[in-house]
């Protein structure tokens, strides 16, 4: 009799999530293909929302199952994240879903719901292997998602470059692996960490070659530079809630799977890759914000702002790997999640009422019409720059002074200068906001009951977490984030 | 080993690759140097069991075929993961049973959405 002895309870959260996806997928097919469908899209929250709580309740003391599945502090803050995050965008979408008839819904509900379900995987995975079908769950979700308006050219433009690219970027990802297979024979990450040390002076050019390989397909997914062309054709072309999942949930989800990785199993050859992820990071900066200077459409704008972001977010990685730093990411992917899903649900509402354009004059006199949705804007976008009593300031400073404790200093001045570059075309919204006249033909604004939850609940995030940032940094000062 | 006795086992596979592009390569340049070159109109045009040629190259032919191949992939790996199970189905006994429910109960749904959303329909 063969059974496989393992806390089968671990993965509890993440079978509750499947099961309930499987049930929108079925109530979805189960009714008509155009109806509207809003108690699926409750259906969906409800189901995230108890997957939530049951990541916080199940196993608080975390474990594993063997080597593929790993519960520890890191894994499950991260779900949280990545849960609310899915919560919030589908809020987003439900109003958005209802005015734009080419968009199945049941369909799309159902979809997110898994790549929520892949994303967990990847953030619990101590296990290239496991890592991998996490990451292939999201990626594939969201070919999907970025297609799906139908009939819409930009779409489904934006769809297939995605596939291609993103089909290129796993395959490096797996040529990587495939080197840490052949020269450790196994694919558990605490095992390749074990035997990083003799194998780097053995194979000095193979591990190097697996290293760059796995960061480039990594990074193909957060939009870091070399790999971040697909980032703004795709942000452009594909439904606004989606580009908004893509820019937030996907991108934390695949920085989870970076840290995991480089710490456990690159960590003892820390001095090698140090440089190259730095240089990356300084390079993604300037890359991203120089270009969205130049941007007259929003969404390719908030693209160019999430390239620069992903290389703040990177900073840390490459100064140094211990407890505090995972506290700096963690603390910047919150307050990066609570301001950009608050900015991507004002487009979603302004670009739907002016005709499904994302110009930046869709933007213009927004102060005149709907007076709390600019200053929740204003304050999403002052964030993103890093100015004082918002959440962003406060991530900023500590990625700030991590950079000078670590001795890059060269980088943490690179940061800061391009942060101000980025002032310019924040303030560019803004300035349209409040300084131009809104057009003659506009009308008033009506905002659907689920972006007003979203703005209220992100504005709150935002500002709370500016103002009194020890509420989470006390939080996880105490945590030894991997086990 | 290290890393000299990899790069030996490799050195065999690239010179197969060499050979085997140089092969045809090296047949056709050298047919093309010794053939004689006469062409005239009647033998340029395509072959057609000698009808002349009429109509677009390019076939049309209906997108369910492509639907139908994409629903056979699914259910093909699916068959290939039940084998192996049903051989060796008395060595996991009902655990394993309860298991491969649970996979096929999800493809089952899989195959429910696409009978319901009409997907195998010619029409």
């Amino acid at each position: 009799m063969l059974a496989f002895e393992a806390t089968w309870s671990l993965m509890t959260p993440e079978i509750v999530l499947g099961a309930l996806a499987m049930l929108v997928f079925t109530i979805d097919f189960m009714t008509g293909i155009h109806e509207k469908k809003p108690f699926i899209g409750r259906l969906s929250i409800f189901s995230l929302l108890v997957t939530a709580v049951l990541v916080l309740v199940m196993n608080p003391q975390g474990g594993q199952i063997g080597d593929t599945f790993l519960v520890d502090p890191f894994a499950m803050v991260f779900k949280l994240i990545i849960l609310v995050g899915v919560a919030l965008v589908i809020m987003m979408s439900m109003n958005y879903l209802d005015r734009n008839e080419d968009i199945y819904q049941g369909e799309y509900y159902s979809i997110l719901l898994f790549t929520a379900l892949g994303a967990m995987i990847m953030v619990s995975s101590a296990d290239l292997i496991t890592l991998f079908i996490g990451l292939e769950i999201v990626s594939i979700s969201s070919y999907a998602l970025a297609g799906f308006k139908k009939h819409n050219i930009d779409s489904t433009e934006a769809s297939i470059k995605y596939i291609v690219l993103g089909g290129t970027a796993s395959a490096f990802i797996l040529f990587g692996m495939s080197y840490l297979y052949g020269l450790t024979g196994t694919t558990s990450l605490y095992e390749i960490g074990a035997a990083m040390p003799e194998l780097f002076a053995d194979y000095t050019v193979m591990i190097m070659i697996s290293l760059l390989f796995m960061l480039g397909g990594f990074g193909f997914k957060v939009s870091m530079v070399p790999f971040h062309m697909w980032a703004p054709d795709v942000y452009y072309g594909a439904p606004t809630p989606v580009t908004a999942f893509l820019a937030t949930v996907s991108k934390l989800a695949a920085f989870g799977i970076i840290i995991r990785v480089f710490t456990l199993g690159f960590e003892s050859i820390y001095a090698e890759w140090a440089f190259i992820v730095a240089t990356i990071a300084a390079i993604t900066m300037i890359v991203g914000n120089f270009i969205a200077l130049t941007q007259q459409d929003v969404k390719r704008l908030m693209a160019y702002s999430g390239i620069a972001q992903a290389g703040y977010i990177l900073v840390p990685i490459a100064t140094v790997l211990n407890n505090f730093s995972i506290t700096v990411i963690i603390f910047y992917s919150v307050a990066y999640i609570m301001m950009t899903l608050g900015a991507f649900s004002i487009i979603t509402l302004v670009s739907e009422q002016s005709g499904r354009k994302t110009g930046m004059d869709t933007f213009a006199g927004l102060y005149q019409r709907s007076p709390y949705m600019a200053v929740a804007m204003a304050i999403f976008l002052l964030s993103l720059a890093g100015l004082p009593f918002t959440a962003g300031f406060i991530g900023k400073a500590n990625i700030f002074l991590l950079a000078i404790n670590g001795n890059m200093l060269w980088l943490a001045i690179i940061m800061i200068v391009t942060s101000i570059i980025s002032f310019y075309y924040y303030f560019g919204v803004i300035k349209q906001m409040f300084m131009a006249e809104p057009k003659p033909n506009a009308e008033e604004i009506k905002v659907p009951g689920g972006i007003q939850a979203v703005v209220t609940v992100t504005l709150a995030g935002t500002v709370l977490l500016g103002i009194l940032p020890n509420l989470l940094l006390d939080l996880f000062t105490g945590f030894n984030w991997m086990i | 080993m290290g890393l000299s006795a990899y790069y030996d086992n490799y050195i065999i596979v690239l010179i197969f690759l060499i050979l085997g592009i140089l092969l045809p390569v090296v047949a056709l340049t050298f047919g093309r140097f010794v053939r004689p070159k006469n062409p005239y109109a009647e033998k340029v045009t395509t072959y057609e069991s000698g009808i002349q040629p009429k109509g677009d190259a390019q076939v049309r032919y209906h997108v369910a075929y492509y639907l139908v191949a994409l629903e056979f992939i699914i259910f093909d790996v699916e068959t290939v993961f039940l084998f192996p199970w049903a051989v060796a189905l008395d060595q996991l006994g009902w655990y394993g049973l309860n298991i491969m429910l649970i996979f096929l109960t999800i493809l089952v749904l899989g195959l429910a959405y696409s009978w319901k959303k009409r997907v195998l329909e010619w029409n």
